[in-house]
């Protein structure tokens, strides 16, 4: 008897590709408390908003958080709303606008959230080590240092080929990596404007990928340039502006007066505890708007519009 | 060794002090290196970008992302972000930050720069944060971002500082993030197994320090116009080495200031 996966005359009437686009509301089956979730951009560029809002929105609990390697205010945002249980993130903040994430620093300061320790080639050791389905990656640099002692997880080695110490970095797999891109079609195929940053390999580490674009756009126009497709999403959701108040390559820059609003709040957390402005910021731009439009009409037209690249 | 003589110099105060670390910075660099910025720290930038201008037509030059070569080009003009896409106008490659990091291999040819809360003796130092008591911080840092990966790997680096106190020098680190010379001896990176030729020189707004050559310990080289041998020994929280002779920081040339001025830093940031 011939085994195939499909026998003869079972396949369906219609056969159809299925799209993969994920509407705002539908969000809600691909978070939940207690996840580890990577989030994706750079520093103050392209972190997926939309998702970020939304998890806060819904009071997402205990998440284990992946920053970028050079972590933004998505993370410190997080924290600051009380959703985040560990942080795995060599950095979290918004360089000269924040030099470090206010409530990152609080939460690390006052032990309320576990932070793994690591540098930025310790932290994309792991993610190579999860893409390469390998149960660590070794890692020279750390050795020598404190990394070790802050971080258990991080495991002096004499490696079996050139007997040299070195780190064994545990694969870091996040169940889910939450990106902001260009543009898609409905298929999942993304492309960006400009490198990607990381994202490309938080795709790879991960168990599934979302990927909030910019615009959707006909598979044509995909197949025109397909050298350009970086990765293949689970799941594309259109949010254009979805990654204010950060900068999207090709499409805005940084708000700096709506990052600096944001820091402000924090800094008056982290100075004198006062957790008032902040609750303003997220009744404002979180909870008010139930959706990523109605967070576009709070910060309104003419600012989205003052944010071009030339 | 790197390093290039000094023809002939202005009046030190015509340049401001960070114009003058800049200037330092750029007379260690060699052309045809590749000079590794990473974040774009403004005496940094500019100390690569004015050797590449002045001396380094064949250097290559990576600011944030990007990989790039400017001989040519009139003005840089500063830009504050890691992330800012439009530094792409200077561009000639643009590589993703994961590649940056992991593949250090091209490091082994890169001179790279690494800020710090503290060094030690030994330029071990730390941006991880300051231990507290019964905590693990007194205050948590901005963390080691790629330094430790880098310096681990990279030709040569050097430890820069905006600050020169005794809370800056101390005998030691709460916590290392990037390995100088280990516990001291020039084989002490050879023993912990790191490829990279470490810390070369330490720069600071009252002084360079470098490295004494048995010992590995951090020594006065020279001092900026201005500073006492003694100011800069009461600031440093460890016994300093001081030669008998100790020079005054050469000037910029007006050749030097001019690209500065002119072509890396028109915004004046270095001036401020």
């Amino acid at each position: 008897m011939m085994d195939s996966h499909l026998s003869a005359g079972s396949a369906p009437e219609t056969v159809e590709r299925r799209p993969v686009v994920v509407e705002e509301g539908a969000l809600a089956e691909w978070l939940r408390s207690g996840m580890c979730v990577a989030l994706g951009g750079l520093a103050t560029s392209c972190h997926a908003m939309v998702a970020v809002r939304h998890m806060i929105r819904r009071g997402l609990r205990d998440l284990t958080v992946i920053g970028s390697a050079v972590g933004g205010l998505d993370v410190d945002l997080l924290i600051g709303a009380g959703c985040v249980r560990k942080v795995i993130s060599p950095y979290v903040g918004a360089e000269a606008l924040a030099p470090i994430g206010p409530f990152f620093r609080a939460a690390a300061e006052r032990g309320e959230i576990e932070v793994w320790e690591c540098d930025e080639g310790q932290y994309y050791a792991g993610l190579q080590a999860a893409a390469q389905m390998l149960p660590f990656m070794p890692c020279r640099g750390g050795v020598g240092t404190s990394y070790p002692e802050l971080n258990p997880d991080l495991k002096l080695f004499t490696d079996p080929v050139r007997r040299q110490t070195l780190l064994a970095v545990p694969a870091l797999e996040p169940d889910v990596a939450l990106l902001h891109a260009a543009h898609a079609d409905a298929y999942g195929n993304v492309q960006f404007v400009g490198t990607g940053y990381a994202d490309r390999l938080l795709w790879r580490a991960a168990t599934r990928t979302l990927v909030q674009v910019e615009r959707i756009v006909p598979n044509e126009e995909i197949r025109r340039s397909p050298e350009r497709t970086a990765l293949l999403a689970h799941g594309v959701m259109r949010a254009p502006f979805g990654a204010h108040p950060f900068s999207s390559p090709g499409f805005y820059i940084e708000d700096r007066e709506h990052i600096r609003e944001l820091v402000e709040a924090g800094r008056v957390f982290s100075k004198i505890g006062d957790r008032g402005p902040f609750e303003v910021y997220l009744d404002r731009y979180i909870h008010r708007p139930e959706t990523h439009i109605d967070y576009l009409e709070t910060v309104g037209l003419r600012r989205l519009l003052s944010l071009h690249e030339y | 060794m790197p390093g290039l003589s000094n023809p002939c110099t202005l009046p030190a105060a015509t340049a401001s002090i960070k114009e003058l670390m800049a200037t330092f910075l750029s007379r260690d660099m060699l052309d045809g290196e590749e000079i590794f910025v990473g974040t774009n720290l403004p005496v940094i930038r500019a100390g690569a970008l004015l050797a590449h201008l002045h001396h380094g037509p064949n250097m290559r030059v990576m600011v944030a992302h990007t990989r790039t070569n400017l001989f040519h080009t009139p003005v840089m003009e500063h830009f504050e972000l890691l992330t800012d896409w439009r530094a792409g106008r200077w561009a000639e490659a643009y590589f993703n930050d994961n590649e940056i990091v992991l593949y250090q291999k091209s490091r082994r040819d890169s001179v790279f720069f690494v800020g710090a809360l503290q060094i030690d003796p030994h330029g071990n130092s730390n941006l991880i944060g300051l231990a507290g008591e019964g905590a693990r911080f007194r205050m948590r840092g901005p963390g080691a971002i790629a330094t430790t990966t880098n310096a681990s790997h990279v030709r040569r680096f050097y430890l820069y500082v905006n600050e020169h106190s005794p809370r800056v020098f101390v005998e030691r680190c709460d916590f290392v993030s990037t390995v100088g010379w280990g516990r001291g001896g020039a084989g002490a990176r050879r023993a912990l197994g790191l490829p990279g030729g470490g810390p070369r020189y330490c720069v600071t707004p009252l002084a360079i320090l470098d490295f004494e050559e048995q010992s590995k310990r951090l020594r006065l080289r020279s001092v900026h116009p201005g500073i006492a041998v003694e100011q800069v020994v009461a600031n440093t929280g460890f016994p300093l080495i001081v030669p008998e002779r100790v020079p005054v920081t050469e000037a910029p040339t007006p050749e030097e200031l001019d690209i500065l001025r002119r072509r890396v830093d028109p915004q004046g940031l270095l001036r401020r």
